[in-house]
């Protein structure tokens, strides 16, 4: 078996919506990626409106939308809130 | 009557009268509480014209029904009052301890009448009631008071207080609590400075009878169940409405330089991972809340303190006046709140000015020699103490609000007073979201977004639309968000964990003994929005349509930075949008109240 | 058994003494709760919560031995035989040892129901050996 490159493989991620977002998008959610999307990207490819999305919790530490996911993350979505 | 304190206290500053009276049960039958109170006494007993400053204004405090019980939340109570700032009807929701304690001293509401010929404060300890002098706390901040009135009479007292702003009747003095919070907008604090009223110092050891003992534990220990296990609390928690920043900067929705954008380019040193990161010590919460939103910050650069800042001062305070410092913000935030003035409206004014100075409309001559240019963070401190003490011509000019400063001012400021009704816009930027755009427009203290909390339901359906749904949406959410507001809680369990709001109506049956779906609570609160309504157009002979306008930049001023750059609302569709807004609602196509929808409404012996 | 109280955690909400008032009174008045929640406030803007660690003092100096253990193995009060003397009150090293006769004629103590866990939003307060 020789070192093939690992082109376009397959991930797992995990994405759990919170709180209102679940009205939107349903529950719990477990996908197969490719490598290097970030978590925009993923979102579109879901069918999610990143716009509808306040926060992006990644293993719990806040992260940005532009945050590249890797091999078994596990994402927390929080739905916009209503402010002060 | 279970579930309520049992009394309304009058206070007749004038004379000194203090005189109590049984809580009608009729009252608290159809308008159940808090703001329904407030709307109640205000358009009975403050005959039309009143000046917002003078004897014949009252301030109407009011807690409601699950205000101090096993309710999460139950901390919020509601002042009343005509505001100084717009002439029309305005309400201020407070958190912290203060409602709790209304209820255990056997209250309802106190209606605050008339002007004391010197400075006092109210002193409630159960049946024992005082005006006492308060010459040596008045000039204080209301910081100071608090710590004062704390260790004069011990921690369990409740205190609400005044500052220099409230005293000088600056048009949005607010009031203080809880060394955080407070009575914020519509010149509620100014109201209590004009009647010399410095502060209420308030102690109640009564308890509140409930209906059903058992179904009132099980119920209040179910909403707490629902918020503990909802997914979500962690965060929230940690970062508060500041989590809002970052996305709000990403849709647009972040005022900037005077809403003339809705992204800032230093939004990330303003969010709630800078707060973290460089000021946040204590998470703070009101009254029974299990999801803490207040954030109590240390900031070393100037060795103070502050609750906050939360995200509407983040935006008016940070954003709009193109500062990107959250240690700056914060003590901005403590300036404003230790001086009483509302941050949101001191913001909006600052940032007016800024771009007066800017445009060249406004000179160092006219500033007191401040150079007020976007960012400069000496400037903003500067003016928040100019604008409580009124000192200068700047901050006489600003006190005023930024409605009454532009026409004065002229020069063609008018178009970017970013205001609706003489209320500051809070922070929204709405060039191009139409369901927010009309929640602003038609709020009935002015621009705030407590009402109506649409933004997100514009970015799901099409910012830009103009449909039915959209308008039907704003007005489902102006009958039920205030409804917490009437039952003497905080309306952010439901907004933010998502938890399911059937869960209070078991809660409120088995404390009143009144069973009421969300159905029934809506049609109060239909009726409390026509009733304010009403009391707009009963103080403004000229009031309709015009009224409801918005700010003109969000029809004529395009942003040329950001998400929205190049985005705006045109002005045939802010039309549109009030044709159906007024048709939905049972209202003429000048946004009077019709005949037909008083008589539905059971109005018409109340408004007449 | 005891209560555990993690003062970094408390936010100062009080529903803890809402709950434990509605378990030892059957009454909604924080007042009459055996936890004490202390707030530090504006400076350094920190709450102290000080719980009921069932060390036994009381109980030790009680004259009437109105202060028994209870099912859940707790030091609690037996209201009708309390005679208020206040010989407990000192000797409690927390000071949740409570007599404020204008609220209740006995004293009142932590009897570890747990209902203020069930209801504290932030887990500062949890049960353990």
């Amino acid at each position: 078996m020789g070192l093939e490159p690992h082109l376009n493989k397959a991930m797992t991620v995990t994405i759990r919506p919170l709180g209102m977002l679940k009205t939107y998008i349903g529950e719990l959610k477990e996908i197969s990626v490719e490598a290097g999307l970030s978590v925009r990207e993923t979102l579109h490819l879901i069918g999610i409106n990143p716009d509808l999305v306040a926060g992006v919790f990644v293993n719990e530490e806040l992260k940005t939308k532009d945050y590249i996911l890797q091999d078994g993350d596990i994402v927390k979505l929080l739905a916009v809130i209503g402010g002060g | 009557m279970n579930g309520y304190g049992g009394s309304i206290l009058r206070v007749n500053l004038t004379d000194g009268k203090l005189t109590k009276e049984p809580t009608p049960a009729q009252l608290a039958k159809d308008f159940i509480g808090g703001r329904g109170f407030g709307a109640y006494f205000l358009f009975k007993e403050v005959p039309k014209g009143a000046d917002p400053l003078g004897q014949e204004n009252k301030l109407i405090i009011s807690t409601g029904p699950l205000s101090g019980m096993l309710a999460p939340g139950g901390g919020k109570c509601d002042w009343t009052t005509k505001s100084p700032l717009t002439g029309g009807y305005a309400d201020a929701s407070m958190g912290g301890h203060f409602t709790a304690e209304l209820k255990y001293a056997g209250l309802d509401s106190i209606i605050l009448e008339g002007v004391s010929p010197t400075p006092v404060y109210l002193f409630i300890e159960t049946d024992k009631i005082l005006l006492l002098d308060a010459s040596s706390l008045w000039g204080k901040g209301a910081i100071d008071v608090e710590v004062e009135l704390k260790h004069k009479y011990g921690e369990e007292y409740q205190v609400a207080a005044i500052g220099p702003g409230g005293e000088n009747q600056v048009l949005y003095a607010c009031i203080n609590h809880d060394f955080g919070r407070q009575a914020g907008r519509g010149g509620v604090g100014a109201v209590m400075g004009s009647k010399k009223l410095k502060a209420i110092v308030l102690h109640g050891t009564k308890s509140v009878p409930v209906a059903d003992l058992e179904g009132y534990r099980k119920a209040g220990m179910a909403l707490y169940k629902a918020c503990k296990d909802a997914e979500g609390l962690a965060e929230w928690s940690r970062y508060g409405t500041t989590i809002v920043t970052t996305w709000c900067n990403e849709v647009g929705a972040l005022p900037t330089r005077n809403f003339s954008a809705g992204s800032f380019e230093l939004a990330d040193n303003i969010n709630g991972q800078a707060m973290r990161n460089e000021i946040v010590i204590t998470d703070k919460g009101c009254f029974g809340c299990p999801s803490p939103c207040g954030k109590y910050s240390n900031m070393k650069r100037y060795n103070t303190q502050v609750e906050g800042p939360e995200y509407e001062t983040i935006g008016l305070m940070g954003s709009n006046l193109g500062i990107g410092d959250i240690q700056a913000v914060a003590e901005a935030n403590r300036l404003a709140d230790d001086l009483g003035i509302d941050t949101i409206s001191a913001g909006s004014c600052i940032g007016w000015a800024m771009e007066c100075y800017e445009k060249g409309i406004l000179t160092k001559a006219d500033t007191d020699g401040l150079e007020l240019k976007f960012g400069n963070i000496d400037a903003v401190f500067a003016l928040i103490k100019k604008i409580a003490y009124r000192e200068g011509k700047i901050g006489n000019l600003l006190a005023l609000g930024v409605k009454r400063a532009a026409q004065q001012v002229g020069k063609g400021s008018e178009k970017f007073a970013i205001q609706v009704k003489g209320m500051e816009q809070s922070a929204y930027a709405t060039h191009n979201a139409t369901a927010m755009l009309l929640a602003y427009m038609t709020c009935d203290v002015g621009a705030h977004h407590n009402r109506s909390w649409a933004i997100t339901y514009d970015l799901q359906v099409g910012r830009d639309k103009v449909v039915p749904e959209k308008v039907a949406r704003v007005i489902w959410l102006q009958n039920f968000r205030p409804m917490f507001d009437v039952m003497g809680s905080c309306r952010l369990q439901w907004v933010e964990l998502g938890i399911d709001r059937d869960l209070y109506c078991p809660l409120l049956e088995a404390i009143t003994g009144v069973k009421r779906s969300w159905q029934d609570l809506e049609a109060v609160g239909n009726r409390i929005w026509n009733l304010t309504r009403m009391y707009w157009v009963r103080e403004n002979d000229s009031f309709g349509r015009e009224w409801d306008l918005p700010a003109q930049r969000f029809y004529t001023d395009p942003p040329k930075t950001g998400a929205t750059a190049g985005q705006i609302t045109k002005f045939e569709d802010v039309q549109r949008l009030l044709d159906m807004y007024y048709d939905q609602r049972g209202w003429d196509t000048n946004g009077l109240p019709t005949q037909g929808t008083l008589e539905t409404l059971n109005l018409t012996t109340l408004v007449t | 058994m005891r209560l555990y109280a993690d003062s970094a955690k408390c936010s100062g909400c009080r529903a803890c003494l809402v709950a434990c008032s509605l378990n030892l009174f059957q009454e909604s008045n924080p007042k009459k709760a055996s936890l004490n929640l202390i707030p530090h406030f504006p400076n350094p803007g920190v709450y102290e919560m000080k719980v009921c660690t069932q060390c036994g003092d009381c109980a030790a100096v009680c004259p009437t031995e109105a202060i028994k253990i209870n099912e859940r193995g707790a030091y609690y009060v037996e209201f009708g035989e309390c005679d208020l003397c206040e010989a407990c009150v000192p000797e409690c090293p927390e000071d949740v040892m409570f007599v404020r006769t204008e609220l209740a004629n006995t004293a009142w103590k932590c009897d570890l129901c747990g209902d203020c866990v069930s209801v504290c939003g932030t887990s500062a307060l949890w049960i353990a050996n």
